[in-house]
């Protein structure tokens, strides 16, 4: 009678393999151990690299990379400039080597005067509003970043003809219903009349333009005693903002340039990114390294395991297996240490990764693939781990193997 | 030396030798051996006379250097390697003296074991394994542990091992080499029962009291047969 050559089940192999790792279940887990640490040390390295990779993609924004902002100082009781911002102050600083566009501007007092736009009675509508107005340099606009919707924005002639002309931001031209210019619509502050010769669309900086009237420093200077700009606003090169900020205070101010407030960008993390980095590349090493010893401890101990197991090895060939189902059960015996290893490791770098984010209060971010790669990572690991040992168990001849494990 | 037109196992002019370093051992040369089905044969001889070698040879557990051999009529002396694993789980049980028993394992699931190589259907495995462990008579032993058995019991679980897969042929190295004389008579009990089923024993053994159990015993000297 013939018999068909063996046949053994990959679940059965899986099986037996499965019941050698948990015969020595003390042995198995210290075993995985140093997969997981690698594993857990690539993932969290991984992961926190890029929640923090994140982070500093968020903060690097170019629009307040480039913006220097300096106000005067109020003094302790915030009524008056102790130092006052010269109205040339968009020439001082429009001289300095980076430097785009400076504008000033300050809060115009109008006490209590309400503005109103044409004369047209609306019975239900409100007409008349309180309206910040601002005085402004003619640079304001390129120094904010502004665009015009209509009209134009005043230059240096309005300002010092003292012109009572005004450019209106979008929201106060809204409620003030003036949508065009082109024919020269009044608006009223208390009784005091300015032409309409622009409206705001948008600005990138001091957002309070938009809801304001804008007026010429000059306009400001005459009808309401404007003392000085309160604020200066530049905008600088890439790059230049550090430099703009250090050099501005003197320029408007050179005999206390203590007393202006500069508000510069934080300063452009290139240093902490580079230390980051390092960081980053010295913890994939360390996970490397502890995966490789991982490796090692699974190779050594499944290489122990097939001298200590000769004898089972002799037995199994006895009883009809066949040198690849001896190979197969070593093989699958470190492959599944591995992959418990990774799947263990994963999970606690994940974890690692949203205790740190908790701590600095990041978002954690991490690539959905390491969650999948990581134990597949350690799969592979304890697979290669265990190919020596399962060729040194497979190559056993059984009556060796019978006489050295009896 | 042919006594039936298809014997079990014909040996003709076997022989295995071992080379270590630039000297050639012979560890059994030139046997003819024919075994009937049903035989009870015992092979006799003292230490280092090369009968676990031809055991191994029989059991296809190792190949010989020259010679051929046929196994149920089939010449087995040059089949690949997969043949031999396949005879060896359907068609030939060992028992060792070692007994070779998992120790992490139950009664049951080390009988089991044998199950696995052997295209036994997965819901039938526990089955037959209960079975032969019956027939040991160890059936109220399956759920134990081999550690918390005796000696004589182990055997016993190792015979249901090695009959589960219904063999023609039990090979037995030293069956009794590590039991007392009450149980070793137990387990040349059991033999004899097995026997009378229609299985062929072959047993290598040094002791005389197990080869007086046999139909027949050969008797071996530095590699030879002389029967």
């Amino acid at each position: 009678m013939t018999t068909p050559r063996t046949r053994v089940g990959f679940t059965d192999l899986g099986a037996e393999a499965l019941a050698g790792l948990f015969a020595r279940p003390g042995r198995t887990l210290l075993t995985v151990l140093g997969t997981v640490l690698g594993i857990t040390a690539l993932v969290a390295t991984l992961g926190v690299a890029e929640t923090a990779g994140h982070q500093i993609v968020e903060s690097f924004d170019e629009l307040a990379a480039t913006s220097v902002v300096v106000t005067s100082d109020l003094g302790f009781f915030g009524n008056a400039p102790r130092v006052p911002i010269p109205w040339d102050a968009e020439d001082r600083l429009g001289r300095l080597n980076g430097v785009i566009a400076a504008g000033s501007m300050g809060n115009v007092d109008i006490g209590a005067a309400l503005t109103r736009s044409v004369p047209v009675i609306d019975p239900i509508g409100q007409t008349e509003f309180q309206v910040q107005m601002i005085a402004a340099s003619p640079g304001l606009l390129p120094a904010v970043r502004g665009e015009l919707a209509t009209g134009r924005w005043f230059d240096r002639g309005h300002s010092e003809r003292a012109d009572q002309v005004a450019v209106l931001g979008a929201g106060a031209a809204r409620r003030l219903n003036v949508v065009r210019v082109d024919h020269q619509p009044v608006v009223f502050v208390g009784d005091e009349s300015f032409v309409v010769i622009g409206i705001l669309a948008e600005v990138e900086r001091q957002p309070e333009l938009l809801n304001a009237l804008v007026v010429p420093e000059g306009t400001a200077r005459r009808l309401y005693d404007l003392v000085s700009p309160s604020t200066v606003q530049i905008d600088t090169e890439i790059g230049a903002a550090s430099l703009i900020a250090s050099q501005a205070a003197i320029a408007l101010s050179p005999n206390d340039p203590s007393l202006l407030r500069v508000q510069k960008p934080p300063e452009p993390a290139e240093l902490r990114r580079n230390v980051e980095r390092d960081v980053n590349a010295l913890f994939v090493i360390l996970g490397g390294v502890s995966l490789l010893v991982g490796a090692i401890g699974i190779a050594n101990v499944t290489l122990v395991s097939v001298l200590e197991r000769m004898g089972e090895i002799g037995l199994r060939r006895a009883l009809g297996a066949g040198r690849r189902h001896i190979a197969y059960q070593f093989l699958l015996e470190s492959t599944w240490m591995g992959l418990v290893g990774g799947v263990i490791g994963a999970s606690i770098g994940i974890l690692v990764v949203v205790v740190v984010s908790a701590v600095r209060t990041w978002t954690p971010v991490l690539d959905l693939n390491i969650p999948l790669l990581a134990p597949l990572l350690g799969g592979v690991t304890g697979l290669l781990a265990g190919l020596y040992p399962a060729i040194r168990a497979s190559r056993l001849e059984p009556i060796e193997a019978l006489r050295l494990g009896g | 030396m042919q006594k039936e037109a298809e014997p079990l196992i014909r040996l003709e002019g076997v022989s295995r030798a071992f080379r270590s370093g630039e000297v050639e051992v012979a560890a059994v040369s030139d046997v003819e051996l024919t075994i009937a089905v049903g035989d009870y044969l015992s092979i006799a001889g003292p230490s280092g006379s090369g009968k676990s070698t031809l055991l191994h040879l029989v059991g296809l557990l190792d190949r010989p250097t020259a010679g051929r051999y046929w196994f149920e009529g089939e010449d087995v002396s040059s089949i690949p390697e997969g043949r031999r694993n396949a005879l060896r789980a359907g068609r030939i049980g060992f028992v060792f003296q070692a007994f070779y028993l998992l120790a992490h394992r139950s009664v049951l699931e080390n009988v089991m074991l044998a199950t696995v190589y052997n295209n036994i259907a997965k819901r039938d495995r526990a089955s037959v394994a209960k079975t032969a462990l019956e027939k040991v008579g160890l059936g109220h032993r399956i759920d134990f542990h081999p550690s918390r058995l005796s000696g004589g019991e182990r055997q016993r679980v190792a015979i249901a091992r090695a009959v589960v897969t219904r063999p023609a042929l039990l090979l037995c190295d030293e069956p009794t080499g590590n039991l007392d004389s009450v149980t070793s008579e137990s387990i040349l009990e059991l033999f004899e029962e097995l026997r009378t089923d229609g299985l062929t024993l072959v047993v290598v053994t040094h002791d005389p009291v197990v080869s007086a159990h046999a139909r027949r015993t050969v008797h071996m000297r530095d590699g030879r047969l002389d029967q």
